[in-house]
This record gives structure tokens, sequence and C-alpha cells, in this order.
């Protein structure tokens, strides 16, 4: 294909100037800068045969990278129940997907999957002055992208900026503004630490794509905040 | 269909906060109901034990209304007729070997009721008929597009339009310079809805991540989108058109 190269099509914005919303994730830029979500995909109909040990070596990779959550929606993700238990229940069917929280893992990862040549459709939405350029360095090559244009309609009805931060990182909306509110209520009266809070909301996400790293930076600042 | 045994109520309200879109109700002090008009069926309160006197129990779901919205709501569901989990559609995730979105077309995913707020699929049909009167064809693999009355104006099944989901794609695609056309169509729609949503824009792009239809959407007046979902091209069979 022929397309006008662009040495620079996406430049950094200054860190905490901009607030973005995305399909997947909300809040500050320099927030995002710690969240990498992977998922590993087959194709109804075209790639979708023999998947479970091709899913074993995603697996693998994510792990070997580091990935601080994965999981399969089937099954729950690594934060639910313990890895040997996901890993039991991988099949055919599985839809791995997971998160890291530095670029350099999303390389490491991307390298290894490139290396195993699965043929399995891979995805990384993340910011992207920070996966392209991992793109870049991993040697593989952008195919498809999915830009976000943000929210529309009537935006009076969504939740407080700090807390939306919190309900995007499940893609699928299985948390409730109310239950962040609630934890980070804990989070301030001392009754949890932002770590512990953070975990018990990714239990909330079946795919593992919760980044609860991210949460409790996120909680931390909440709880102090709203003193 | 998740509801509260009433006798088994201590109305705690520890179930209140669990429910994605308030669908839960305090009746008096010491009973919690269910607003079923409001409930997704995304069962998140079943799976995550949200009473801890166990008043909670999930009836069978009864009806068409009510399975396609516990299929669209609960992401541990795979919707048949896509074969694909959470709000059954593949968008750009796998377009390195399904080639749906092709160099020189964009593809367009309304995300209805996302993030959060949930929505009415009257609102769904709103959106989907505006971008449907400026040339967006919708994806036949797709949710939304099954229970179209009229796939060509985006006009749904009536008996559908009240049903409550949190989510669910208005999704198809249409020449990359018709992009400013959908845009607008956007805006106008957007006030005339009782919900939210966000969009989402698929192209192909070139080896450094570049894709002209970013100077489409300078020419709409947006900003450049600064997030993204990169497919990375290791999918095979590989598309290259």
């Amino acid at each position: 294909m022929v397309m006008r190269p662009s040495p620079i099509p996406y430049p950094r914005r200054g860190a905490g100037a901009v607030m973005t919303h995305s399909l997947h994730r909300s809040g500050m830029v320099e927030s995002l800068r710690g969240d990498y979500v992977w998922f590993m995909y087959q194709a109804k109909g075209i790639n979708d045969k023999n998947i479970a040990p091709k899913a074993m070596e995603f697996i693998a990779a994510a792990e070997a990278a580091g990935s601080e959550n994965w999981g399969d929606v089937k099954s729950g993700s690594v934060l639910e129940f313990p890895v040997g238990e996901i890993k039991a229940r991988v099949t055919d069917k599985s839809r791995l997907r997971g998160v890291f929280t530095r670029r350099e893992q999303v390389v490491e990862f991307l390298e290894a999957i490139k290396e195993k040549d699965l043929g399995l459709s891979v995805v990384i939405s993340a910011l992207l002055d920070e996966v392209l350029p991992a793109c870049q360095e991993a040697k593989v090559t952008p195919h498809t992208i999915n830009y976000s244009l943000g929210v529309w309609g009537k935006k009076d009805l969504l939740p407080s900026e700090d807390v939306l931060a919190v309900t995007t990182m499940c893609g699928h909306h299985q948390i409730s503004p109310r239950l962040v509110e609630k934890k980070v209520r804990e989070v301030r009266k001392g009754r949890k630490t932002p770590e512990q809070a953070a975990e018990e909301l990714a239990l909330y996400c079946p795919c593992g794509i919760f980044n609860q790293v991210r949460c409790a930076s996120l909680l931390e600042d909440q709880g102090k905040s709203q003193v | 269909m998740p509801v509260i045994v009433e006798d088994q109520c201590k109305g705690c309200k520890l179930c209140i906060p669990v429910c994605p879109v308030d669908a839960f109700k305090p009746v008096n002090k010491k009973l919690v109901t269910i607003d079923q008009d409001i409930c997704v069926e995304c069962y998140v309160c079943v799976r995550k034990n949200a009473c801890p006197f166990g008043a909670i129990q999930s009836l069978a779901l009864s009806g068409t209304m009510r399975n396609f919205s516990h299929f669209l709501s609960d992401p541990t569901e795979t919707k048949a007729s896509t074969g694909v989990p959470g709000r059954g559609t593949e968008e750009c995730k796998t377009n390195d070997v399904t080639g749906r979105t092709r160099i020189g077309q964009v593809g367009i995913a309304i995300d209805m009721g996302r993030p959060g707020v949930g929505l009415r699929l009257v609102d769904a049909e709103k959106v989907a008929m505006a971008v449907a009167a400026v040339g967006l064809e919708f994806e036949e693999s797709s949710p939304l597009t099954e229970i179209m009355a009229d796939k060509a104006t985006g006009k749904l099944r009536e008996q559908f339009l009240q049903v409550h989901l949190l989510s669910i794609i208005v999704e198809g695609s249409c020449p990359m310079e018709n992009l400013p056309r959908v845009i607008q169509a956007l805006r106008e729609v957007e006030g005339k809805i009782d919900t939210v949503f966000s969009v989402g824009v698929i192209s192909r792009v070139d080896a450094n991540g570049y894709s002209p239809v970013l100077e489409q959407i300078d020419r709409a007046g947006l900003p450049r989108p600064i997030r993204g979902k990169v497919n990375v091209g290791l999918g095979r069979p590989l598309v290259n058109d």
C-alpha cells in the first residue's frame, strides 16, 4: 500500500495537560502512559482451529514479559483464580487479554509473539505515541488502527472524571461508579490500602485487562484529594 | 434474571453499589428490590455474590428481549450468531486476516451507552438512522444489524426499541472521504439521544502507523486522536489489500 509517510504522526502531549477519553481508557495522559492492554484474537472461520496450544504460547510470552494482569473472559483473570486453573481451562474458544504497565514489556511481548509466529491477531490498546514506537522497536508492522474519537452525546450522565478513569479500565463496564466511590472512601478512611482496594475492583473485570497498578495510584490520589 | 428473595434480604444495601446500572433500589429499611426495567442482565450481582445473605437468586431468562439484553451486557457470554464474546463483534481486532476494513475505506464503531451509562435501543436506532442517511453501510456480522428491520435505513424492529443494554455497537463502513459527513451526522444526532456513545474510526495504516484518515479527522474539525487499538499485523493469512 502507498500512503504518505509521517515521521512524527502523533506528537507527545505535555504531562497531565490533556484529559482524554477513549474506547477503553479514560484519564490524564500521564497516567495512561503506564497502561497497555494486549489482546489475542482468532477470527471465526479463518484461523480459529487448534487455538489452545497457541494460547498457551501467548500466556508464556505474557508471563515472561511480566503482564500484571491477564485472563480469559470465559475463565476469569489471574487476580481472581489461580494461574494453573486458568491455564487448565484454556480451550480453542479462549480469548486471552491482559495488561502491561511499561513500554519495555510490550516490546518484549511483541518480539516473542513475532518469533513464535502463531498466526493469531494481536492488538495493543494504548496511547499511540507509546504503542507505535514499541511496534517499531519490536520490528512488527502496524496493520490497522481503531482511533478513539472520544465520548459524545449526553455527557452530563457520566460520573466524574476521577471515577471514569477507574471504571473505563474494565472495557465491558462491569465496575459500577458507586463501587469505585465506595473504595475511595475506604482508602480515605484507612480501612484499605490503595492496592487492596484496586485488587478488589479488579475482580469485577473477567477479562483481565483491568490495570490494578494504575488503579491503586489513582485511588491513592483520589483518597488524598477528597479529604 | 436476578431477583431478590424478599424473606432473605436484610436491607443491608451492600448490593446497591455493585450494580453497574443502579437497578437495585431500597424499598424500605429492611428490603431492597431490583428494578427489572433497568436491569440489563449483566449478572455482575450474581457472579460477584453481591448479597452476603444469598438473597440474590437467578431465574431463567424468559423471552428474546431479556436474552438479547443478557448476551450483550454479560461479557462472559458468547453471541451465538457471531461467535464472539463481549458485544459480539470483532471490529479492528482481526482485520489483518478478515480484511473487514480495506484500504480506502474506514470502519466506524459507535459504541452506544459507553462508557458505563447504558442505553435504550431506541437511541441506537436514532444514531444508526443518522449515519445510514449519509451512506454508512452496516456490518453484516454485528448484533445490532441482526435486529434491524431495514438495513438500508438502520431502522430497528419495533419490539426491540425499549430494550435496555449496557452497550451495543453501531458498526459499519464507508469510503474514507465520506468520514466528515458521518461525523457531521453524529454531531447532529448527539443532542437528540438520552445517552452517550464512544466513537472509533478504523483504518488501514502504513508501516509507520500513519493513515490519511487523520486528515479527514482534521477536516471534520476534531482533534487528532491520541489513543487507539493497534492491530500489529501478526495474524495469518495476512490481508494486504
